[in-house]
């Protein structure tokens, strides 16, 4: 299960999105079927990520989202990957170390531009400097759907 | 899980919950919640069972560390 994991996130870093279950079951020489279970059991054992609902398609593969949101990341100058939200955004650094790592995103609220630079962990850039992070249900199965959290 | 450009931003979000004023963080505690040791490992080929398997405890010691450690935060139950 390791091997899959590395693999998806290896794709979702490279390209910005996931292997579908065929393509890791390709990659892993297991039959297509074998590749569904492997991901449905990658997800089980990774549960901070998920599948679209009534699929086995990755929706979220934290702290990457294969499902476009509004954190938009940037990297080298393009922009093909997303954040799972704007908590994990702080941590998408860690997927491309010694590289500045851009997140923009549309405010809740007004939908001005929020910009945050980071790069190995410290931050580069703030716009504006009052930008904080907010927590709308608390974690936990019973205070909200996690994809809405 | 979201940023906004301040805290009066996020009040005025239309889907802003009356009962989370204690779920504001400053960027700052954010970036160190996110960066605990393991996700340093993100990348590594045992990172699913060597890493992930000590994210909660990570968690549960930085929320301490910055007097986050509440139920809302933590994910467990609220006490009746």
């Amino acid at each position: 299960m390791d091997r899959a994991f590395h693999l998806l996130m290896r794709s979702i870093v490279g390209s910005g999105s996931a292997l579908h279950y065929a393509e890791l079951a390709r990659t892993l020489d297991l039959t297509v079927e074998e590749g569904r279970q492997l991901l449905l059991a990658v997800m089980q054992a990774y549960p901070i990520g998920w599948l679209h609902p009534e699929t086995d398609y990755i929706a979220s593969f934290p702290p990457l989202n294969n499902l476009p949101t509004q954190y938009r990341v940037t990297v080298h100058g393009e922009q093909k990957w997303f954040a799972q939200c704007g908590f994990e955004a702080t941590s998408v650094t860690w997927l491309f170390p010694g590289t500045t790592v851009k997140v923009e995103a549309a405010c809740l609220d007004c939908a001005d531009p929020m910009i945050i630079e980071m790069r190995d962990g410290q931050f580069v850039t703030v716009d504006p400097p009052e930008i904080v992070g907010h927590l709308n249900y608390g974690f936990g199965p019973s205070r909200g759907r996690p994809p809405f959290l | 899980m979201n940023l906004f450009r301040s805290e009066e931003h996020a009040r005025r979000w239309v889907l802003f919950n009356p009962q989370s004023e204690e779920g504001f963080i400053t960027l700052s505690d954010l970036a160190g919640f996110f960066a605990t040791e393991s996700r340093h490992h993100m990348l590594e080929p045992d990172y699913l069972s060597a890493w992930f398997p000590k994210r909660g405890g990570e968690r549960r010691a930085y929320l301490e560390r910055i007097g986050k450690a509440t139920p809302f935060w933590l994910g467990t139950p609220s006490p009746p």
